[in-house]
This record gives C-alpha cells, sequence and structure tokens, in this order.
C-alpha cells in the first residue's frame, strides 16, 4: 500500500501526494474546477495560452526550452469537462531526481515552474497580449474543428449534444467555437482572474516528490490569491428518458457509426456506482460482454461494439461502427442484449467474467505514475478516497441482483447515426 | 539445455534475465519491484512486408494475399473448444494482439493468475485450428475493421505518403489488407504462413512487471515444446532510390489538410543500426522539433498548429524521416522544412541544441522503463533487430554532433522525398 498524504492547505485548495519509490518518473497535475458557465470560450484558450507562454518564458522556443530542459518534462495543459464540471489541468511528468545529471532536484524545479506560470501569465494589467491571443484563438479553434476527423469521437460529441441539449453537457461546439472567435486579451484575463477565485483547485501528485516542499509553494501561492470565494460544482442527474429520440446526420464516411446514450438511472455520482460498473461491463465491457460476443463474434456486423458508464453525469454510450444497412440489425441486437440485462438473462459465467476482469484491473492501477494520479485524481469529489486494491474490494462484493436492479432502471434515450452522404460522389 | 544470463544497468539499476529455453524460444524476464502487474508479449517477426518469402530449402518464393498476417493474428484466437478470449475471462487477464509492419504480437496483462494466464498465451499462439467458416465469418469483422481505418485521416495520410514514397516495398500495403485481399485467404494459407513464421527461431517471449524466472520457466517447461527452427528468407526487393510522385492528394471529411510530408532514404541493406535511429530522432527534433526555430516560426506564420510533430520511420528495407501536421498552406510548410533542410546541411547542427536534444532523449529513455508494457515490447522488437534494450543508453553518451550531421548528409535528399496530403473534397 502506497504512502497517501492528504491536506487541504486552504478553502478548497487540496493536495493528495502518493508517495512511492518505485517510479523512475515523478508525476504532477493541477487541476482547477469550475461549473460549465459564460467562461467556457475563455477557458479553452486560456488553457491552450498558459500551456505556450508565460511571463518569464514568454516565446514557444524559451518555454518548451525550459521544459525539455528538465529532461523531457511532458508538459500539457488540457481543459475537459468531468459531469459538468469544466477542470483546466496542468499536468506534468519529469524524470526522478536520482537521474538527475547534475546532481539538482528535477522535481523542485518542475513545481516552481508550475507555481510560476499560474501565477505570471504573460499579460499586463490590462490584459493577456493580443498577438497571442489571437495565435492562441487560432489553435483552439482548429482544436475543435478537428473533432471531425476522428468521426467515431464526432459522433460521440454529436449524441452528447443532441441527448443533453438542455443540460450545461450538451456542449454546443458551433456556440463555443463563436465564443472562441469572438474573444480578446482583456476577457482571457478575466478569465485567469475567476479561475483562480473561484477555481476548486487539486494538485495530484506520485512518486518522489517531497510533500512538504509541494504544500510549502502551494500554500504560497494560494495565500497570494485575495477573496477566494469557490463556485459550487453540481451536475444535474436525469435519472430517466420519456421516449427514444433518433437522429441520423450524414457527413462524407465510409463507415456508419452508431452511437446510443441511455440514462444510467443514478441519481449522483455515487448512486449504486459500483453495480453500475459491474453492469456495463458485462453488458459492453470487455471480450468476454454480451454485446461483443454478439453483435461481434456471433453475427460480424462490426469491429467494434462496446458501452461505457460516464461516472460523473449518469449516462452510459453504446458504441459501434457498422455498414449502413445493418443499422436495424445492430440497433435491434444491441437493445435484445440490453433486454437480457434487465431480465437478468445474462449467465452466472457473463457476471464472473466481469468482477474477475475488473478487479484485476484495478488491483494493478497503481503501476504507473500517471495512472495513480488519475485514479486518485477521479475520486476528487467521492464521499471518500480509497485504493485500488478497495475498489476492486468493492466491485467483487457487487452481486447479481444488484446487476440486475441498476440495469432495470436504465433507460434509452437517444440513438444517433452518423451515416455517409447520399450520391456519394 | 536451459540457459539464463542476467544483464544488468547501473544507472537504471534494474536487471532482466534474457534465457535460451531448451525448446529453443528466446525468453525475456525483466521483474519489477512492488509491481502488482505484470504483462507478457509473445511475439513473432512476421508482419504485413511479409508477402513474398521462402523456406532455406524451398527453390521459390511463396506469395500471399496482403493483410494475411493480421488475419492470421484474429484466428489464433480461435481453437476447437474455447477460444483464447473465453479462457482469459476465467483468469480475469486483459488480453490483445497487434501486428505491425514486421512483427505480431499477443499479450496480456494481469494482476492475479499469472501462471493460469501465461499458460493460455503459450498454448493458443502454439497450436492453431481454422476451419473455411471460421475464416468467413472473420472475414466480415476484418472487413469492418478496415473500413473503420479508411475514415482515420491520420492513418490514412501515412499510407497514401507510403504509396508516393515507395515503388515496390511492401511497406506500401495496409497492414490489415484490402476487402478485397482478405477475400482470397484461406484455411490453408494460413497454416502455410503459420508453419513458416510461428518457429522458436523467428519468435521470442517477454515478460516484465510482478514475476520470477522460476514462474515463467514453470509455464515453458509445460507449453513450450522443441519444435524445428526454420531459416526464412525474404525478398529484399529493389527499391529505387527515386520517390514515386512528390505530391498525393486523397479525399476525406477533414476539418482542416492534413499532411504528411516523407523523407526517402536510399538503403544499402535492409536494417539501420540503433545509432543511426537514435542519431535520426535527435536529427528530427533539431530540425523541427517543439524547441527549434523552424517550429515557433511556422506557428507564428500560421502555418501549422500544435499537432505538428515527426516521426523517424523505419524497418526492413525502408527507412523515412516524416513530419506530420494541419495546415491550409501545406506547400509552404514543404518549403520551409526542405530550406531548413538545406541551410543545417551547410552550416551543420549547433552544439547547444545538439546538446539540449541529447539531455532531452536520455531523460525519455530512462521514463520508458516505468512501463512494463513498453519493457516487454522494447525486448521483443531489440532482440528482432539483434539488439537489447540497454544498449540505447550506452549509445546516447557515444552520439556526438558530427555524428549527427553525417546522418543528415545520408539519409535526406530533398528530390527523393514525397508529400500527402488529405483534405476535402472540392467545394467542401
Amino acid at each position: 500500500m502506497n504512502n497517501i498524504a492528504y491536506t487541504e492547505i486552504s478553502k478548497s485548495v487540496r493536495i493528495l501526494c502518493v508517495n512511492t519509490d518505485k517510479f523512475k518518473t515523478n508525476c504532477i497535475k493541477v487541476d482547477f474546477y469550475l461549473p460549465i458557465g459564460e467562461y467556457f470560450p475563455a477557458q479553452n484558450v486560456l488553457a491552450s495560452y498558459m500551456g505556450h507562454t508565460s511571463k518569464k518564458y514568454s516565446t514557444v522556443k524559451a518555454f518548451n526550452s525550459k521544459v525539455e530542459g528538465m529532461y523531457d518534462a511532458c508538459f500539457d495543459t488540457t481543459v475537459s469537462t468531468v459531469g459538468e464540471k469544466v477542470r483546466i489541468r496542468f499536468s506534468m511528468e519529469i524524470l526522478d531526481d536520482k537521474f538527475s545529471i547534475d546532481g539538482n532536484s528535477i522535481s523542485q524545479e518542475a513545481v516552481d515552474f508550475l507555481v510560476e506560470i499560474l501565477s505570471n501569465p504573460n499579460a499586463t494589467e490590462n490584459g493577456f497580449d493580443e498577438e497571442l491571443t489571437t495565435r492562441e484563438i487560432r489553435f483552439t479553434l482548429e482544436n475543435i474543428e478537428a473533432m471531425k476527423n476522428d468521426k467515431r469521437a464526432y459522433a460521440v460529441s454529436r449524441l452528447r449534444q443532441l441527448m443533453c441539449k438542455d443540460e450545461p453537457y450538451g456542449i454546443d461546439n458551433e456556440k463555443l467555437e463563436e465564443g472562441v472567435r469572438n474573444l480578446d486579451g482583456k476577457q482571457l484575463l478575466d478569465a485567469y482572474k475567476d479561475m483562480l477565485k473561484t477555481a476548486t483547485v487539486v494538485i495530484t501528485a506520485c512518486g518522489s516528490v517531497d510533500s512538504e516542499m509541494l504544500k510549502d509553494k502551494f500554500e504560497a501561492f494560494a495565500e497570494k490569491i485575495e477573496n477566494r470565494n469557490p463556485a459550487e460544482l453540481e451536475t444535474v442527474f436525469v435519472t430517466k428518458a420519456d421516449e427514444i429520440r433518433y437522429f441520423k446526420e450524414e457527413m462524407d464516411v465510409n463507415q456508419a457509426k452508431l452511437v446510443i446514450g441511455l440514462r444510467a438511472g443514478m441519481k449522483d455520482s455515487n448512486d449504486d456506482y459500483f453495480a453500475y460498473r459491474v453492469m456495463t461491463d458485462i453488458f459492453g465491457g470487455g471480450p468476454y460482454s454480451r454485446l461483443f460476443l454478439n453483435v461481434r463474434e456471433k453475427m460480424s456486423l462490426c469491429y467494434y461494439c462496446g458501452a461505457r458508464l460516464i461516472r460523473e453525469k449518469g449516462i452510459i454510450l453504446i458504441q459501434s461502427g457498422i455498414e449502413e444497412e445493418n443499422y436495424e440489425k445492430a440497433l435491434s441486437e444491441i437493445l435484445n442484449q440490453l433486454d437480457i440485462m434487465k431480465k437478468g438473462e445474462f449467465t452466472d459465467e457473463d457476471f464472473n467474467s466481469s468482477i474477475i476482469a475488473l478487479c484485476d484491473a484495478f488491483k494493478g492501477v497503481e503501476d504507473s505514475p500517471v495512472a495513480v494520479c488519475n485514479f486518485y485524481s477521479s475520486q476528487e469529489f467521492d464521499e471518500k478516497i480509497i485504493s485500488g486494491e478497495e475498489f476492486a474490494k468493492k466491485i467483487g462484493a457487487v452481486t447479481r441482483e444488484q446487476v440486475i436492479e441498476c440495469a432495470k432502471r436504465v433507460s434509452v434515450d437517444t440513438v444517433y447515426l452518423l451515416k455517409g452522404e447520399e450520391n456519394n460522389d | 539445455m536451459t540457459n539464463i544470463k542476467e544483464i544488468k544497468n547501473d544507472l537504471l539499476k534494474d536487471s532482466y534475465y534474457e534465457i535460451d529455453h531448451s525448446s529453443g524460444f528466446k525468453i525475456f524476464v525483466y521483474p519489477k519491484e512492488n509491481f502488482s502487474s505484470s504483462y507478457a508479449v509473445f511475439g513473432t517477426k512476421y508482419g504485413s512486408i511479409d508477402t513474398c518469402f521462402k523456406v532455406e530449402g524451398n527453390e521459390k518464393f511463396t506469395e500471399v494475399p496482403e493483410g494475411i498476417a493480421h488475419f492470421l493474428e484474429h484466428k489464433l484466437f480461435e481453437s476447437e473448444e474455447l477460444d483464447a478470449f473465453a479462457r482469459y475471462a476465467k483468469t480475469g487477464a486483459s488480453a490483445n494482439a497487434y501486428t505491425s509492419f514486421d512483427k505480431t504480437c499477443y499479450l496480456f496483462s494481469c494482476t492475479g493468475n499469472f501462471e493460469d494466464s501465461l499458460e493460455i498465451l503459450l498454448d493458443f499462439v502454439s497450436n492453431p485450428y481454422f476451419t473455411e467458416q471460421t475464416v468467413q465469418k472473420e472475414q466480415g469483422i476484418i472487413g469492418q475493421e478496415i473500413r473503420m481505418y479508411e475514415d482515420e485521416p491520420g492513418w490514412e495520410s501515412l499510407f497514401v505518403l507510403l504509396r508516393a514514397m515507395y515503388h515496390e516495398h511492401p511497406v506500401r500495403i495496409d497492414i490489415a489488407g484490402t476487402v478485397e485481399s482478405i477475400s482470397h485467404i484461406t484455411a490453408d494459407l494460413l497454416y502455410e504462413c503459420y508453419n513458416t513464421f510461428y518457429n522458436p527461431a523467428n519468435m521470442a517471449l517477454a515478460v516484465a512487471g510482478n514475476v520470477t524466472v522460476e514462474q515463467v520457466l514453470k509455464i515453458a517447461d509445460k507449453m513450450l515444446k522443441p519444435k524445428e527452427s526454420k531459416k526464412i528468407e525474404r525478398k529484399f526487393c529493389k527499391e529505387p532510390a527515386t520517390v514515386v510522385e512528390k505530391t498525393a492528394m486523397k479525399n476525406l471529411s477533414v476539418a482542416m489538410p492534413i499532411f504528411a510530408i516523407g523523407f526517402k532514404e536510399d538503403v544499402k541493406t535492409p536494417l539501420r543500426t540503433l545509432k543511426e535511429s537514435m542519431e535520426s530522432n535527435i536529427l528530427l527534433d533539431i530540425i523541427a522539433g517543439p524547441t527549434s526555430s523552424l517550429y515557433e516560426e511556422m506557428l507564428n506564420d500560421n502555418l501549422i498548429n500544435t499537432t505538428f510533430d515527426t516521426e523517424y520511420f523505419e524497418g526492413y528495407g525502408y527507412s523515412a524521416h516524416i513530419f506530420n501536421g494541419e495546415s491550409t498552406d501545406y506547400e509552404k510548410v514543404r518549403e520551409r522544412i526542405n530550406q531548413e533542410i538545406t541551410k543545417l546541411m551547410e552550416t551543420g547542427v549547433d552544439e547547444e541544441s545538439f546538446q539540449r536534444i541529447k539531455k532531452k532523449h536520455y531523460g525519455s529513455l530512462i521514463m520508458d522503463f516505468d512501463s512494463i508494457d513498453s519493457i516487454s515490447n522494447s525486448l521483443i522488437s531489440a532482440y528482432f533487430n539483434g539488439e537489447g534494450i540497454f544498449d540505447q543508453l550506452k549509445l546516447l553518451e557515444s552520439i556526438t554532433v558530427e555524428d549527427v550531421n553525417r546522418r543528415l548528409k545520408e539519409a535526406f535528399n530533398i528530390e527523393n522525398s514525397s508529400m500527402s496530403v488529405i483534405k476535402n473534397k472540392e467545394g467542401k
């Protein structure tokens, strides 16, 4: 069992440090959680901007040289949504101090770098640099647009938007792009100030990073922020779909992409989570799952057909790539398999395969520094933070009956098909 | 007789065991202290480029349909009774397989029941079972896998580039073949490929993580039986130094044109040395890596965005330096890269950039040793190339700026370069 230090250094600023000497890499993640709101477009640009320039390292070359000089530290900034929370993440993977050629502490240098770029962005009191803002707006727009290159991801984002149209979760990419396009340096500065003032901040580290050093440096960082007033972070859970909605859209694709959105029936992210996890896995997890064995192996309709639970929003997504002419056949078999789950007609073997595979996977979750950080930081809003071993135990305690009860609460909300264009020439 | 040799590295404070097993198979075991999981790979030096081969002693070369190595990978999971996935479902291991240009690997990871899972791995890879019916069933599934890749512009961009660069070399064909080519695959052909490439001299097993040599040998002794080793001759096709075409386009729906620019190396021997590939990787960082002037200039001039990256692409009989990205003005990007290469050929690489990049590579080489999947897969690839996985760390120290300058001159010829562009149909 790893040695875990957990501290709240000030209001809604928390540090979780997993100390272990088994790795050659250390990992540090600084996450800012905010509600999805008016600053969302600016937050997207902000993360990109702060990942390429700062007051001290203003050019791309200077910024990247600093990062590269720390023995190829992997530094990244990302914006994503976790349920209906926005997460702006600054993450670093660095070589462990014991491999430093000149004897300097790489982890201390990395923490100093993180604090430096978070505290001193490339801005004046009037706003972020306009020229660089224009560049970062371009990167952000191209990044949003690039989702269309990945047809599977694009189909999922369309389903999400259509299914959760009236919820903050249903992000409309066109509106997001419009918002991004109209930004200026002043608005970026406002978004930056808002992030510092209202975000819940979670710092997660894994490896041999000195937890006292980490605490001291981030304490000093947090103390400088005036009038901290963390925003409430809530996600709406819709527990039932009234009726199934069907959508078909056309794009220049070779293979049709089918995405089905289900309401799991969860009231919040902790509601019967472990039983839902097992249920989704039996239904569409590994190669032992109902969807893999039937839609792929028995019917040869696809290469991939799987389901995953989005715990933070209480929805289940099913994805498959099929020939358009097989749409009815695939859809009806997928729904048939869901029905089998609800009626409890899956076999004991299905159930046992899933439990043993999930337990096995969670027991191994602490074998990479990045996985450790992701695993623990994903539990930040749970009732209690537990280890991979304890996680596996909870999975192992799920019963067949609980799985059936969960399946009964699932309802189909939206069926989406992205298909090739008619008159395809 | 089984021979065990321990190979240590003082910097990493790690060691692994290289085992010549009595069955004739090579086995590697890389124990990782305090790890809960283990990762095993059983691989054969047989990939999509092996479409024309003969076993020593035979007169004629055999030609097989494109995509057959990958097809075989799918089919090996099946047996007369329970298929491999159904067997793994009882141990809890997470199993998979992949086929690349030059190898096919079967793998699993697990935290519990390691020995049972290893037994399954060695068993199903050693015991093929194909019938015409199961071959037919797989044609539907793989057909959809091929169709899925047709919708992935990044993947398509690489293959359009390879076809623009290579006249003859089978690296130009898709790993999974085409819907048409796989329709010619039969059970008999699968057996022929299996019997040629799946034998001890052409295979290796690598395990890393929470394991001991004793555990691995216990199962290997039980499952790996001596088998005739075959000497395989691959056709080293005559590939001209020149490219097929300078620019190749393909239409797919994309947000912005995706380009790949490749500099084809005129290779005189089938394989590059490890040192040459390391020099190549350093060189790519110097030319257009994240700390190069070219990268920053192209970003600021709206020519590229942050998806831009570089890749050294090499294998048996092919070698190319590739630059990938998204741009509406890809011709300008090509021009800038060409200018930079020409300039560097004249001025040489500066010592400061070289030292900075070298330090970066030192860090990334060490960090790779945290991942048991990366270790196991590298053990297999290094062995197939006649190397060890600690060799790179030792070699890095010895690489000089002169080496990199030499490599630049021998591997880059602007005349022999191509660009692929994936873009929307006209008017979209």
